[in-house]
């Protein structure tokens, strides 16, 4: 039978604001993860992580897929989708509940019931929930657990970090994967899945705060005791980088990008002086000589305000006081020059480039921080996936019959 | 031969209107109303009470004679769904017909919900009206459950900061406080209704403090001296309920027993808190003196902590063999520095958990105060009462981005930057000065955004963050 032996094939897909990629991988029998390939291509019309122009960037979304395919051999049917914007916002929220047993033991009934509960908090309107994620429980003695199931409490309360945004953006970003026939499995905020590309359990448990410079927006995220804490999206990113110096130095945008990645600095060095850069010509460009101080003043000065708004959004939310972790910076945009160097003057704690987790597959993509948000997307696939029990039998042809006719786009 | 009259007060075996034009109760919004039908329907017969909302359905479902739907021919009866802004704009279209609202009364007491849009903007120029006509105002606000979201939360407290700055008392109930008791109901409405309940006690109590009337007086003053000192205006939460109504054949020892399971009293980390209270006991003409000091006495003994204690008390015709105590308790010290969270300087930009904010912050697991927060101390009391009422705060606006250009004259530049001086005949020294004087207001035109034009702004503190750092900062670049 066809679906006999079906692969427990499964794809992420990143709609950022300078590419759209699409990770392809396949959980082994054992549980791990293989990376099959990446397909990738230019992102157009989505600034910030928003989409501007539904068609183009649905195009682009479709060569990534196309590309994807291209080079795993695997029909994409459903993919896992990675959720950010600015108007994001999150919030800690508890929930109580009352155990009403013998012994007053709780069971999985209240825990499912106050996970429904917390599914059903109220949002601003207009909103949409993207995650509740579970801090910890705490009984009513007010110690504190992970897994309250089989103590004895009167009460139980569970703390959670919610996420929520505007539904309407939500919708189109989804919309815009759904209407080329992909199922949108889930979805995953993508400072959320970042962390799980770049920190492995100790580092979440011991305090850690990772920094994704994208192209369109900086988020991060923040863990204490191994829960998320903190959240937050800054519609700022490297795109801004390049507009300052596009609007600074009087240069067509490409030339910015190039030479943001080629010559700029974040760290302004007195020995600079009147150095030049020469600015090659092309058959409408003139060649122009640019002081590198110039440059370097207009990057730095953005870059220093993005990590001194996170700082002080940090320091607003309740769980800084008692940090003492480190601050993990990935992202496309982390990899201009003397950035960790910069967040280390900013930043009261130790600062460092993230590092990936190890993974089967081509490692190639594993050096490249602009990839970090869609690998750890595919590991929280693959927890998704291993956390819901296997389909079988009718459901299962249910779905090969779906992935094939995914294949012909008839559906 | 010498004739009696009977002209007192339980004349004609009837309570007469209590407190006639001089204590008004107004119910503002939905749950003022909710507030307010409590107290037509259990409360003392022949209260002034009136209710005000935009909601018709509220309107209509209310039981007090004299209710007031606002803002019909803006909202058309829907009310104004968390808009307060729109609440505003309805309030200042009915000026004229809420002018004469506090007219003839000395005392008025506002009901509303903190978190609220139609109540909020209602309580905000009903205490202007009220100031004006010379009343005393007393606003009773519960806070909103902290699942409501952070920005009904922030609203509450900014309309708390408001009310302080404008009303001669302020009453802030929460109601997460009733989640520590495990008697609470679970259901949100019967649990919304148990918070009416309690305001409506509290209300009742309040009134009967003010009117001074009873066997034993006290009066505004003392209502003003717990609820209208704010030395420890960092707390938001200053007032918790607790009543209890029985049968005056019943024993002391039961009734405050049952008064100590009032749910707001579930929690005892209040008690750390408490330092005043205010007994309000009113019963049958077979209520004595004597009653009164047993049940205050046991109630004083029951405490674990020393508190001072005001009581009024007084009878109630109306009341056949009952006996109700309602006890208002009281903060007015600043709350315990370990309390207070550690960032309290500046307030928060992002969503908070609910033990974060100041009022409840000692609900949750008591965190190291930061040294800096020891400072703060008195940066965050609240304008005196005869300041200048603040403003209420009003949404941030973006700043202009592109400020005018500043040409340089007359003073040394120093550490600045050197600035780019691009006319080539001007001396070298020329350079160094700035017109300070000289400024071009004219032909501003509007920064492009470049790359980000079609997108949302991002704000921040009132900067476009989508315009380039150098130029908001004024960096000097040299081409």
């Amino acid at each position: 039978m066809f679906w006999g032996k079906s692969r427990n094939i499964i794809a992420a897909l990143e709609v950022g604001s300078t590419k759209v990629a699409v990770a392809v991988g396949e959980i082994r029998p054992d549980g791990t993860l293989a990376l099959l390939g990446i397909g990738e291509g230019p992102s157009g019309q989505v600034r910030k992580c928003e989409i501007v122009d539904f068609e183009v960037a649905q195009g682009c979304v479709r060569e990534a897929l196309a590309a994807a395919e291209q080079k795993t051999d695997v029909v994409i049917a459903e993919v896992y989708l990675a959720i950010s914007g600015a108007h994001l916002r999150s919030s800690n929220t508890r929930v109580t509940t009352q155990v009403n047993h013998d012994g007053d033991e709780v069971t999985q009934d209240d825990v499912q019931e106050i996970q429904d509960m917390a599914a059903a908090q109220p949002l601003p309107t207009d909103h949409a929930i993207v995650h509740h994620l579970l801090q910890y429980y705490v009984l009513d003695d007010g110690s504190k657990t992970d897994n309250p199931i089989g103590l004895a409490s009167k009460k139980l309360t569970a703390h959670f970090h919610q996420v929520f945004g505007l539904a309407t953006r939500l919708q189109t970003t989804i919309r815009c994967v759904k209407e080329l026939s992909i199922d949108v499995k889930n979805y995953c905020l993508s400072s959320y899945a970042t962390a799980q590309a770049v920190l492995t359990r100790h580092q979440k448990q011991a305090g850690a705060v990772v920094i994704n410079l994208g192209g369109g927006i900086s988020d991060y995220i923040a863990y204490q005791h191994g829960a998320v804490v903190h959240t937050g999206v800054l519609g700022v990113g490297g795109d801004h980088l390049t507009n300052d110096i596009v609007s600074g130095l009087k240069i067509p945008y490409a030339k910015a990008e190039l030479l943001k990645k080629t010559e700029g600095s974040v760290i302004l060095d007195p020995a600079d002086g009147d150095a030049t850069i020469t600015l090659p010509g092309a058959y409408n460009f003139e060649e122009r000589n640019l002081y590198r101080a110039s440059l370097n003043t207009i990057m730095q000065a953005r870059q220093a305000e993005i990590f001194e708004i996170i700082l002080d959004d940090l320091q607003s939310a309740h769980f800084w006081p008692d940090f003492a972790g480190t601050i993990y910076i990935t992202g496309g945009a982390s990899q201009v020059r003397g950035l960790v160097e910069l967040a280390s003057q900013i930043f009261p704690c130790p600062v460092e480039l993230a590092h990936q987790s190890p993974f089967d597959g081509d490692q190639i993509y594993g050096r490249r921080p602009d990839l970090s948000t869609l690998l750890g997307l595919l590991q929280y696939a693959r927890q998704a996936e291993l956390e819901v029990p296997a389909s079988r039998g009718l459901a299962r042809v249910g779905q090969s019959l779906k992935r094939a006719l995914a294949s012909m786009r008839l559906i | 031969m010498i004739e009696f009259t009977a002209d007192g007060p339980f004349a004609g075996g009837k309570a007469d209107p209590l407190f006639p034009d001089r204590v008004r109760i107004i119910g503002l919004g939905q749950a003022g109303a909710a507030v307010c039908d409590q107290l037509v329907l259990h409360g003392r017969p022949g209260q002034d009470i009136w209710v005000f909302d935009s909601d018709q359905q509220t309107i209509e479902a209310s039981v007090v004679p004299n209710r007031h739907l606002i803002g019909a021919s803006t909202v058309h009866g829907l009310g104004c769904s968390g808009d307060l802004d729109l609440a505003r704009e309805i309030v200042q279209q009915e000026a004229a017909r809420l002018a004469d609202t506090l007219r003839g009364c000395d005392f008025v007491i506002l009901v509303v919900a903190l978190g609220s849009s139609t109540g909020l903007a209602l309580a905000e120029h009903l205490t202007q009206l009220g100031r004006h006509a010379g009343a005393k105002v007393i606003a009773i606000g519960v806070q909103p459950f902290s699942f409501e979201g952070w920005a009904r939360r922030e609203r509450s407290v900014a309309a708390i900061a408001t009310l302080r700055a404008e009303c001669d008392s302020v009453l802030v109930l929460a109601h997460d406080r009733l989640d520590a008791s495990p008697d609470a109901p679970r259901n949100i409405r019967h649990r919304f209704h148990l918070m009416h309940q309690l305001m409506a006690q509290a209300v009742q109590a309040l009134a009967q403090v003010v009117c001074k009337r009873g066997l034993i007086q006290l009066s505004f003053a003392d209502v003003r001296s717990l609820y209208g000192r704010y030395q420890g205006a960092e707390a938001l939460e200053n007032c918790w309920v607790a009543h209890v109504d029985g049968d005056i054949h019943d024993t002391t020892g039961e009734l405050i027993e049952r008064l100590f399971n009032s749910p707001m009293l579930a929690d005892e980390s209040i008690w750390k808190l408490i330092d005043h209270a205010i007994v309000a006991v009113s019963g049958t003409r077979d209520l004595g003196l004597s009653d009164v000091q047993e049940m205050v006495g046991a109630f004083q003994q029951r405490l674990e902590t020393d508190i001072a204690i005001a009581t009024s008390a007084s009878l109630d015709d109306e009341q056949h063999d009952r006996v109700r105590m309602t006890v208002l308790l009281a903060m007015t010290a600043p709350i315990p520095l370990e309390a207070k969270p550690a960032t309290a300087k500046t307030p928060p930009k992002t969503p908070r958990v609910l033990g974060d904010t100041v009022s409840l912050a000692h609900l949750g697991p008591k965190k190291k105060a930061a040294p800096a927060a020891k400072t703060t101390v008195a940066d965050e009391k609240p304008a005196p009462k005869s300041a200048k009422p603040k403003p209420a705060p009003a949404a941030p606006k973006p700043a202009p981005a592109y400020l005018p250009p500043v040409a340089i004259v007359g003073e040394t530049i120093g550490e600045e930057p050197p600035i780019h001086d691009p006319r080539p005949d001007r001396a070298p020294d020329e350079t160094r000065t700035r017109y300070v004087e000289a400024r071009q207001e004219e032909m501003q035109f509007e920064p492009t955004r470049g790359r980000f034009e079609n997108t949302a702004e991002t704000i921040y503190r009132g900067e476009n963050l989508d315009q380039p750092t150098f130029r908001r900062r004024r960096l000097a670049i040299k081409l």
